[in-house]
């Protein structure tokens, strides 16, 4: 994983590859964000510490060392940022936010064969018949095991069931 | 003397009855199967079970749910170590070293070395139960917030230590999980800090939520951009169970580890889940060549497990010597006990001796059911991970899912980790570790309480740290561990600097 | 001929939704409850819960929705389809204090339910540590309102039954006490044993065992009678503060628009219930207190509600301004 590499000869490209300054601008913007949010909470006194205090002194902190990070990769180098594939991210992420909104709607049943289906675009390697054979088979195993064994109040369908 | 034994006589007595053996065995078995599975942790397969212990009578009934915390503790370690997934927040260190032997073939092992360590501890814990657990109580009654917050600050400087990387990213990390922990309702005020206007942030973040995004899905994001790092690649699975020499090497660190967590925990308000932190660094410290750990090192998984099953049995200790629970699972055996009609209190040891000590006779046993259960699964999971990846991860993805949403059936839950699955996978590629964050997010949130409410008590004195004894010597600690962290990278980088 | 076909009409609608009401339910029923697993709320829906399951013939299932002082799970179930499949625990924090601490809450306690009943109410205690320096009530509230005493107080958190009873106790006496939030009753209670804070004010069900062996001391139960759990420990009438009286009360409701015949099918169920001698017995074994037949009503509930949010949105709104 560690490429070492000696300075770089200065090109923004070049420092945006660089894991440990890309790394600490995310820190840095982290920090300010964090700040922004809490700025109206009340930072109280040490005798009554406010709500404010603490995530305004740890975005502070945040900050400057997100800052010495990046100032760490600028003058010494560092490792760089392998490739950055789409296709894996979008489905999977897509898969857990697709189940998320379609499970108390539609349902495990429906949800269930969703994920999996939207999660197996994420991989090159897949083949659909297994895919969907997979879907049935473990949403049927799931239901079976949550709804009925354990009796956990997961929708199983509800536009077909009402439950 | 003869009073322990006969104790613990009245004790296996109550708990080798038949049917409380089979409920043991039932909880034990339940509790792992659920605990396996991604995403949920020991408390919610306590909740999901709980309705299947109503039809029994009290004393088997708490067995059963004994037995089904530590099937479920001992479930998310397999994940652990299996997929990266930590079940609980105590689990999280045995992801490092676990997952990565499992990378390199050796998953058998260390599901063997785990479940090894945690029934010596088990057993050392319920001896402490049965010995001295009353009398211990009084000392951990001691324990107030300032000595809380000096115990705290002494894990982030551990958490710290802990990092494979440099020093400065995992100060950042722990930062990041200590903003991230202010995030939900203010304690004093009832503002609400950080919650973007978004209603079901308003309790904060939810451990299960961050660690299954965290390590979770984003291992799953690694996965499929690298075939070759998959557990299950390094075909030839050898050796299931641990050898001869992985034992001797792995004693000293099971025997430390039982001590530490047997003390820590005891404390109220989940200080055991400093323990397996505390046992990974100090094995790190003592070992002669550190830099195995992160990679695979059999004392990194062998500690942290043995001090987190110690520390699961301890913590029953406050709970029946005096009726208060020390952290949101014993508040659920409280919910359950009080169900079957048995109000806990400091009463329950001589009024219901019976059931003090079944339970306490069954934590033994329970633990002897896990090994017993456990040992023939590893060859099952070690199986498991020869199904091809491709059809695998869909199915680790959906279970996740499922897990994550019945912890408190809300789907925002659920985006959530979709969100931190982004994050965690940002973080690989930045080279920042998350394990220092996620200790620093359990940490952050006891830190901060405890913090307020020694100055409130104190009216405002920052003398009371200090004046404190106990309080003053972990803070002492806390600072010598960050200062023996930090010195070594600054003489690094000064040598850099003159290299230069 | 047009009014024959309207009474047909309504004769029929009538006749449907009394059917549906005799078959109800036909399907498991979801009870929310706003609070995490083993609870005092929670272990009452599922006493409850059981008997209505085997009653009713259908399984009633509790769900728990914990967040924000029970809010989250209540703004779900108000928001739930009105078809009798959904019902929820509420109880004096969710629909008595809640328009008062959460200034965005999502529900109005006193339009958007439909009331089903009374369950039990939870008497709550004041209590402190064993060795604190005060013989009885009178001289514990002279030690509050004593500044230089420096009496320290914990409660469970902004929302929580411990925090609103005690600031109503401060309010009236005019005490003066150092206040600690900790997360839940579990570690406050904790370090009140310890000795680390004086006092608090919590529900029965946490404390009786702790006030049985000794571990805490009670002053007084905020209720008009004294517990049977704890029959040694007198009222706040008898001590000499008779204006202090609190119960954590807790309420099954519907979402606005439930069919009448169904909420006094469940009503009906909840009656027998609490006349159910086994299940009498679990509530009574909390030292909980259970309503007698004149606060069983579906009405009895609605007005408790509306007395309640008009008794604790002054309060409580006074501690907001001063607190912040």
């Amino acid at each position: 994983m560690r490429a070492e590499n000696p300075r770089p000869s200065g090109s923004l490209a070049q420092l945006l590859r660089q894991q440990d300054f890309v790394g600490g601008l995310m820190g840095i913007g982290l920090a300010a964000f964090a700040f922004w949010q809490s700025a109206d909470l009340p930072m109280g006194t040490l005798g009554g510490i406010g709500a404010g205090m603490l995530p305004k002194s740890l975005a502070v902190t945040l900050g400057l060392l997100s800052a010495a990070l990046v100032l760490d990769a600028l003058l010494a180098g560092g490792p760089t940022i392998d490739r950055w594939p789409i296709r894996g991210p979008l489905f999977v992420l897509g898969a857990v936010v697709a189940f998320g909104l379609t499970v108390r709607p539609l349902g495990l049943v429906v949800a269930g064969p969703l994920a999996i289906l939207i999660g197996s675009l994420a991989s090159s390697e897949v083949r659909w018949k297994e895919t969907i054979v997979v879907g049935a088979v473990v949403t049927a195993a799931c239901v079976g095991l949550f709804k009925f064994a354990l009796g956990l109040p997961i929708p199983l369908a509800p536009w077909l069931i009402g439950y | 003397m003869p009073d322990l034994i006969g104790n613990l006589g009245l004790g296996f007595a109550t708990a080798l009855t038949p049917m409380n053996l089979a409920l043991c065995f039932l909880g034990c078995l339940v509790g792992t199967l659920i605990g396996v599975l991604p995403g949920v942790g020991p408390i919610a397969t306590i909740a999901m079970l709980l309705p299947l212990t109503f039809k029994v009578e009290p004393t088997g009934a708490l067995i059963m749910l004994a037995g089904i915390y530590y099937g479920a503790q001992y479930g998310g370690s397999t994940t652990a170590i299996l997929i990266n997934v930590p079940g609980e927040a105590t689990a999280v260190v045995t992801c490092l070293d676990g997952h990565a032997m499992a990378r390199k073939g050796q998953a058998g092992i260390a599901l063997g070395i785990a479940a090894l360590g945690s029934f010596f501890a088990g057993t050392v814990a319920t001896l402490v139960i049965a010995a001295i657990g009353a009398p211990l109580t009084r000392l951990a009654l001691l324990f107030g917030p300032a000595e809380y917050f000096g115990l705290m600050v002494l894990g982030l400087g551990l958490a710290i230590v802990l990092a494979r990387g440099s020093v400065l990213k995992a100060i950042i990390m722990v930062l990041s999980g200590l903003l991230l922990s202010t995030v939900g309702t203010d304690l004093e005020t009832g503002q609400e800090r950080l919650t973007l206007g978004i209603a079901d942030l308003s309790d904060g973040i939810d451990f299960a939520v961050l660690a299954m995004g965290v390590f979770g899905i984003a291992e799953i994001l690694r996965n499929l951009e690298n075939p070759e790092a998959r557990a299950v690649v390094r075909g030839a699975i050898g050796r299931l169970l641990p050898s001869a020499a992985d034992l001797r090497k792995a004693f000293g660190p099971i025997v430390r580890a039982t001590g530490l967590g047997s003390v820590l925990g005891i404390l109220p308000g989940n200080g055991a889940v400093l323990a397996p932190f505390a046992s990974y660094t100090l094995e790190k410290k003592l070992a002669r060549d550190p830099s195995r750990f992160g990679k695979g090192a059999i004392e990194g998984v062998a500690g942290p497990e043995a001090a987190n099953n110690a520390g699961a049995q301890t913590a029953f200790i406050p709970l029946l010597t005096l009726g208060i629970p020390p952290n949101a699972v014993m508040a659920l055996m409280v919910g359950a006990m009080t169900i079957h009609g048995v109000i806990p209190g400091p009463q329950v040891m001589t009024k219901s001796p019976t059931l003090f000590w079944g339970m306490v006779a069954s934590m033994w046993i329970g633990n002897l059911m896990l090994l017993v259960i456990n040992l023939p699964l590893i060859g099952l999971w070690v199986r498991l991970l020869k199904v091809p990846y491709r059809l695998m991860f869909t199915i680790i993805l959906l279970f996740c899912c499922i897990g994550i949403y019945s912890i408190n059936n809300n789907p925002w839950d659920v985006y959530f980790t979709a969100f931190f699955g982004l994050a965690g996978y940002l973080l690989i590629k930045f080279g920042l570790e998350p394990a220092p964050m996620l200790l620093g997010f359990v940490l952050g949130r006891l830190m901060e309480e405890k913090l307020r409410q020694a100055l409130a008590l104190s009216e405002g004195s920052f003398m009371t740290f200090v004046q404190r004894p106990v309080s003053a010597a972990l803070l002492m600690i806390a600072a010598a561990i960050i200062v023996i962290a930090v010195l070594p990278a600054v003489r690094r980088g000064r040598e850099e600097a003159f290299r230069e | 001929m047009n009014r024959f076909v309207a009474v047909l009409a309504a004769a029929s609608a009538l006749f449907a939704t009394a059917a549906i009401a005799q078959n109800y339910p036909t399907r498991p029923v979801t009870i929310i409850v706003p609070f995490a697993a083993g609870g005092p709320t929670d272990i009452i829906a599922r006493i409850v819960g059981e008997y209505f399951s085997k009653a009713l013939g259908q399984q009633f299932i509790v769900e728990n929705t914990a967040g924000a002082g029970g809010t989250t799970g209540i703004t779900r179930g108000a928001q739930a389809k009105p078809d009798g499949y959904t019902i929820m625990m509420g109880h004096m924090g969710t629909h008595g204090a809640a328009p008062a601490l959460y200034p965005n809450l999502k529900y109005d306690p006193t339009k958007d339910f439909e009331p089903i009943g009374l369950v039990a109410g939870t008497p709550i205690l004041i209590v402190a540590r064993k060795d604190f320096p005060a013989a009885d009530l009178k001289a514990f509230v002279a030690r509050l309102k004593d500044p230089s005493a420096k009496v320290k107080q914990a409660h469970a958190g902004v929302g929580s039954v411990s925090f609103t009873s005690c600031t109503l106790l401060s309010s009236q006496v005019g005490a003066k006490s150092i206040v600690a939030a900790y997360r839940g009753t579990g570690p406050a209670l904790n370090d009140l044993v310890g000795g680390q804070v004086d006092y608090m004010c919590d529900q029965i069900v946490n404390l009786v065992e702790q006030v049985k062996g000794g571990n805490v001391k009670a002053y007084a139960i905020a209720t008009a009678q004294r517990s049977p759990a704890l029959p040694d420990v007198p009222t706040t009438k008898e001590a000499g503060l008779p204006e202090y009286q609190v119960s954590a009360w807790n309420a099954l409701f519907a979402p606005k628009g439930t069919p009448k015949e169904i909420v006094a099918k469940l009503n009906e169920t909840l009656v027998k219930a609490l006349d159910d001698e086994a299940t009498r017995k679990r509530l009574l074994d909390l030292g909980s207190v259970i309503p007698d037949k004149a606060g069983r009503s579906p009405q009895a509930l609605a007005e408790l509600v509306k007395s309640e949010v008009a008794r604790w949105t002054p309060i409580l709104k006074a501690y907001g301004a001063a607190g912040q």
